[in-house]
């Protein structure tokens, strides 16, 4: 469950299956600005040293954050892979270890896959077929994170039942002699391109034990990771077995220094000391403004919402007027600045603009004094309220503001923090009774469902567990949204159908949303040839020295 | 970090203290000569001064907030502006370029309103320290004073009774000195926080944002530093003559413990107060550093210190004023120790450190 | 005296078995502290939930839980995280310690160098302004909070005056370890190195003070005065002598509660990654494992350190030595 409110933005992997309308919105401002940039060679940057935030593993079948993903996506290789390209041409598929796009039968349940010739690990031990199937079961056994994409493979739901090493799924057939891969599926599935995309998918060399491998599996890409260390980072390294082609090119850098800094400030200081070329992680509000001034500042959207949940079902938020209130009594420009310095922009949508089911609403514009109003007018002066939020800095920073609009329209309210580990549990579960607080949301894949569905449609709430914070069910939205899970492709015409539940639930206002985040990149001024790859962030194989 | 230990004489007895006379204290109670020793010690009169002082302006923290500053310092501030020099400027001021990206709140203005700037919030830096102040204080004192009467009524039990109730005791002491004071404080933290409905003593519900959560826990964890020392006195003043007169002359244990015991032991721990208190506001600052101390919107000088860690670059007040009265709090309660040692007991070694 | 150090030691192992009882039932006592829902990866059905249940023996007795967790922490050694399934819990504490070893011997030694020299110096200069100032600027040191000293060093070595030539060596906070490049070792320490001593500089030139008073009218240094010896040699043969035994019990006592993980508050300031920042850390997750490994660890330090202290004590004087 935590594991969907991680870094997920990545996972606009399939977002080929949504369409390609969102790919220009997701696309960013600096993309526009480095689309002139002029092709460059091979040109050598020597090493290139990076900061990032925590990342979570370095092992294909585990890893699950962006932050991960960002560098394993040069290191190990799928069947299937994204251009580095910038724009809408990053989405498209294209052959990675396969020698081409597979055929698919006619019903959509068998593919034929074929490995080019001559690959090899980073081990210099060849890469076979049957590694696939190996690197789809070691996921099973080690529980891995993204298993829950495969079970769609047949026979993959009677290994997952009982995983054992000598098993087999019998969907899965390989050919080492002839380099060819079979899989059937148990049902057809539209997205299943998409997710051997994934680098769950990524083969690893046969007998790799299930336990997690922090980056020494031997590397099928241009790079491998050497020393990793989980408080200090680690060091990519060409990998001298790697053949460039068409779609995976080799690479600018001879050597990346990744280091992993927590604390924003630190990593922030890093690129403006100038030790080091590259950092994703947060900006401090403060600096922000001088980081500016003395490095490289891009942003670049992804698709996520923060928001305040109102408990529908407790007292005062039980009232329509109340809930209402609160939307009206927040100011969610100056909260932009507030939390993110800016790295955000308002919104008053469940969904992110990077939708094409998108549309913008104005149900409620910035005004205290009518909130006000509207508290007394529902009888809801002095009612005590508790604010729930996490320790977490801008979620404690995001809380501390609201706890104080509500103060201010009337309301007496007061904040209780609890620890990361625990705080999804505890106000999922309906015992609880938490009035209202502090959520994001991080898409999983690019479509409506993965946020009506999950958040507000009242027939999935639960007692444990709970994603639906404010207890949000009505109906008529929840007839609704089973009859649009029917409809396979996102038209117009279904776009315009989730925009209307959209405006539907913002009037019931179970939750008040506030900030589509936006994330920043930042570089030394020296760093040239910046290019965003739409799914993994920032290409740092074509990153160059000015 | 803390590590707090006292070693009294065995025997108190009136003594000289440097430069006193013998006619000057023959004759009086050892209550007065302490009493006169410490008015004639300027230093530490200084230092009680200066902690009086310090406690008077941060319960005065209500005034400047409302009469002087005109301002909330528990509410967000975040598109208010200000008077400076008679211009009006934003609280938060945004950072400029096409994006208008950044955000830095405004610093020191040395003026009534937002003397030393605003936190991240806008609310008032000075306000908060003021504040932050009062619970600083309130834990710490409140703390200092329920560990020290705790170990006391312990370690008189302890020492009077001996035996097996000794023994347990000393053990569970044992066991408590164990743990780095640190772990222990942040892991009773950490479980109380997860506990957001508070804990239930049956007669009196603590919630877990309550100033009462770290006062009782810091007020635990230093139970034994107090209860070790006066243990050892409490059995060494069993031993004397007058407590066997008094037992053979049917004393109950009850007078015997508060009549005869406890007036030849309170002085210990009236010279490891000051230090304790002094100890105490260290260890609600980390805590709060470390956020599982006071809890925000709440201020204490930790919280404080803690906004100011996220603005050190920027606005380093935020940071520097909630230490700077940390360290004259803390300074002047040792010098304070240190003179109420000198009076009460001068020739007995004190030792306390954070 | 074995007889004594025996006792000594099983009394070790009643407070740390304790320790961790205590440790074990305060955390599982704590809502959301299952950890398997959080193991158990993507929406997970409730069958995959049981199974890492049992495979963590959660689905245990309590007494059971604690004997498989101690059995994992002591005897096969394999004890994982629960916040990180790639972190094994000895290696994380066996790699984190050489970084709190490294914080504390360094801070030791200068604190231990500088509160002698000032210690020496108020005596030898009593009377003058240089006792009282001595005195003072120890006070002052004892009363800042260390991490705020902290901040404010990294506010002027990091940013306001790292630009000028004093400051300008200062590396960016963090680690490097002493094999991989021992220069960088010494530089990225120095700052957190002042920084954990001045509380102890201040603290020890006090009591070495007050002792080297105490101890200058008894007899033994009379009749060295007596015997004509230059006072320089008086002082540093006869009396710093003799005050060195409660100068090393108390070190003892001090360093084996910041090798525990006392230094914490340091290590989170200056982001070394010693034992003290990793029990932090697990803290904030509500990660028993590490937790309790971690506490034990400190808690070792801190009870061998002490006994040791009272062995060595009890050598020196037999008195001491209980009945």
């Amino acid at each position: 469950m935590t594991s969907k409110r991680r870094w997920t933005w990545l996972l606009s992997v399939l977002a080929l299956a949504a369409g390609f309308s969102l790919m220009v919105a997701a696309y960013g401002v600096a993309a526009n600005r480095t689309k002139a940039a002029p092709k460059q060679a091979h040109k050598s940057v020597g090493t290139l040293k990076a900061v990032l935030d925590t990342i979570d593993y370095l092992d294909p079948q585990q890893a699950y954050t962006g932050q991960s993903w960002w560098a394993m996506w040069n290191v190990w290789e799928t069947l299937l892979t994204y251009r580095h390209v910038d724009g809408p041409g990053g989405y498209k598929l294209v052959p990675g270890l396969a020698a081409s796009l597979p055929s698919i039968s006619a019903n959509g349940k068998l593919y034929k896959f074929k490995l080019r010739k001559g690959l090899k690990y980073s081990n210099g031990q060849a890469i076979r077929a049957s590694d696939f199937e190996f690197a789809i079961k070691r996921g099973f056994l080690a529980t891995g994170q993204g298993v829950g994409f495969y079970t769609d493979i047949a026979g993959a739901k009677a290994f997952a039942a009982h995983p054992t090493a000598g098993g087999d799924i019998s969907g899965i057939t390989a050919n080492n002699a002839k380099r060819t891969i079979t899989i059937k599926m148990a049902k057809p599935r539209g997205d299943f391109l998409t997710i051997l995309a994934l680098l769950f998918a990524a083969p690893v060399p046969a007998g790799t034990s299930p336990a997690i491998h922090n980056g020494n599996i031997p590397a099928s890409g241009p790079y491998r990771i050497v020393g990793y260390d989980p408080n200090r980072g680690f060091t990519m390294l060409r990998n001298r077995f790697f053949k460039p082609t068409k779609n995976i090119p080799r690479g600018n850098p001879n050597r990346v220094e990744v280091s992993l800094i927590g604390d924003a400030n630190t990593a922030t200081q890093r690129v403006v000391s100038g030790s080091a070329d590259y950092s994703n992680a947060a900006i401090p509000p403060d600096r922000i403004a001088s980081a500016k001034n003395r490095g490289h500042l891009i942003l670049r959207k992804t698709a996520n919402t923060y928001y305040f949940w109102m408990n529908v079902n407790v007292a005062p938020f039980n009232k329509l007027k109340v809930r209402q209130a609160v939307n009206y009594a927040i100011d969610r420009k100056a909260l932009q600045t507030l939390v993110w310095g800016g790295l955000g922009q308002p919104t008053q949508n469940v969904l992110p603009p990077t939708y094409p089911s998108y549309k913008k609403l104005t149900l409620y514009s910035h005004n205290v004094a009518k909130a006000r109003q509207m508290i007394t007018a529902a009888g809801a002066k002095g009612a005590n309220v508790t604010v729930w939020t996490r320790e977490v800095s801008d979620a404690l920073t995001a809380a501390q503001y609201y706890v104080s609009v509500l103060n201010s329209i009337g309301l007496d309210a007061k904040l209780t923090t609890l620890p990361r580990a625990t705080y999804y549990t505890t106000i999922g579960k309906r015992d609880t009774k938490a009035q209202t607080g502090w959520a994001r949301w991080l898409e999983d894949y690019p479509h409506p469902l993965d946020w009506f569905d999950v958040l507000l449609n009242g027939n999935r709430i639960v007692d444990q567990d709970n994603n639906n914070y404010a207890y949000y069910s009505n109906k008529k939205i929840n007839s609704s949204i089973e009859s649009l899970k029917k409809a396979p492709v996102l038209t117009d015409a279904v776009n315009t159908r989730w925009a209307a539940v959209e405006r539907s639930i913002m009037k019931d206002a179970p939750w008040a949303p506030w900030s589509n985040r936006v994330f920043p990149e930042y570089f030394t001024k020296k760093m040239g040839c910046i290019h965003i790859q739409l799914l993994y962030g920032i290409d740092w194989t074509r990153l160059c020295r000015k | 970090m803390a590590e707090f230990a006292y070693e009294p004489e065995p025997e108190p007895e009136a003594r000289l203290a440097p430069g006193e006379s013998a006619r000057e204290i023959s004759g009086r109670s050892p209550w007065r000569i302490a009493g006169r020793r410490l008015v004639r010690d300027r230093i530490a009169l200084a230092a009680l001064a200066l902690f009086l002082l310090i406690v008077v302006v941060s319960f005065l923290a209500p005034v400047y907030a409302n009469r002087i500053a005109h301002t909330d310092p528990f509410d967000s501030h975040i598109s208010a502006t200000t008077t400076v020099d008679g211009k009006e400027v934003d609280v938060i001021q945004q950072g400029g370029g096409e994006l208008g990206l950044g955000e830095v709140p405004i610093g020191p203005t040395w003026q009534a309103n937002y003397f030393l700037g605003a936190d991240n919030q806008g609310r008032d830096v000075a306000a908060r320290v003021l504040y932050g102040g009062r619970a600083s204080l309130a834990i710490g004192i409140g703390s200092a004073v329920i560990c020290c009467l705790i170990a006391l009524v312990l370690a008189l039990l302890a020492g009077f009774f001996r035996g097996w109730l000794d023994a347990t005791l000393s053990r569970v002491m044992d066991l408590i000195w164990a743990f780095p004071v640190y772990l222990l404080a942040i892991s009773i933290a950490t479980v109380l926080l997860t506990t957001p409905e508070g804990i239930n003593f049956g007669f009196v519900q603590i919630e877990a944002s309550s100033l009462w959560v770290p006062t009782l826990i810091i007020a635990l964890v230093y139970i034994p530093y107090v209860f070790r020392p006066v243990r050892g006195q409490v059995l060494s003043v069993r031993e004397k003559e007058y407590v066997d007169a008094s037992i053979s002359q049917g004393a109950s244990n009850l007078r015997l413990m508060f009549a005869e015991i406890l007036p030849n032991v309170i002085s210990t721990v009236i010279v490891m107060l000051p230090l304790m208190i002094a100890t105490t506001v260290l260890t609600e600052s980390a805590l709060s550093f470390l956020s599982i101390g006071v809890q925000p919107p709440q201020a204490s000088w930790g919280t404080v210190i803690e906004d100011g860690q996220g603005l050190l670059y920027t606005r380093p007040w935020v940071a520097i004023a909630p230490g700077i009265m940390i360290v004259l709090t803390v300074l002047s309660l040792n010098v304070l120790g240190d003179g109420v040692r000198d009076a009460l007991d001068p020739r007995a070694k004190v030792r306390v450190k954070e | 005296m074995l007889a004594f150090i025996i006792r000594r030691f099983a009394g070790l192992v009643v407070v740390l078995f304790s320790i961790t009882v205590i440790v074990f039932l305060l955390f599982f006592a704590t809502p959301g502290i299952d950890p398997s829902a959080r193991l158990a990866g993507r929406n997970p059905s409730p069958e995959t939930v049981a199974a890492v249940k049992h495979e963590f023996g959660l689905d245990r007795p309590l007494p059971v839980r604690y004997g498989l967790m101690m059995k994992r922490l002591f005897i096969s050694r394999d004890l994982v995280s629960y916040g990180n399934q790639a972190l094994k819990v000895v290696p994380a504490i066996t790699s984190a310690a050489p970084v709190t070893f490294s914080l504390v011997l360094g801070a030791a030694v200068l604190w231990v160098v500088m509160s002698i020299a000032m210690g020496l110096l108020a005596v030898t200069f009593k009377g003058t302004v240089v006792d009282p100032l001595l005195m003072i600027v120890a006070l002052i040191g004892i009363s800042m909070p260390v991490f705020w000293l902290g901040e404010v060093l990294n506010l002027i070595t990091q940013d306001r005056l790292h630009d000028t030539f004093l400051f300008s060596w200062v590396p960016p906070l963090g680690y490097t370890p002493f094999t991989e490049n021992p220069w960088q070792w010494f530089l990225h320490l120095i700052i957190p190195w002042i920084t954990l001593s001045v509380l102890y500089i201040g603290f020890y030139a006090r009591v070495l003070r007050a002792n080297l008073l105490d101890i200058q009218n008894e007899d033994y240094v009379r009749t060295a005065r007596a015997k004509g010896l230059p006072p320089r040699r008086v002082l540093l043969k006869h009396m710093l002598r003799n005050s060195m035994i409660t100068f090393v019990s108390l070190f003892g006592l001090d360093f084996g509660f910041l090798v525990g993980g006392g230094a914490l508050l340091t290590e989170v300031v200056f982001g070394l990654p010693g034992v003290g920042r990793l029990t932090f850390q697990a803290l904030q997750q509500l990660d028993l494992p590490v937790i309790m490994a971690t506490v034990i660890y400190g808690a070792f330090f801190i009870s061998i350190m002490s006994a040791l202290v009272d062995i060595v004590y009890a050598r020196l004087d037999p008195r001491i030595r209980p009945s």
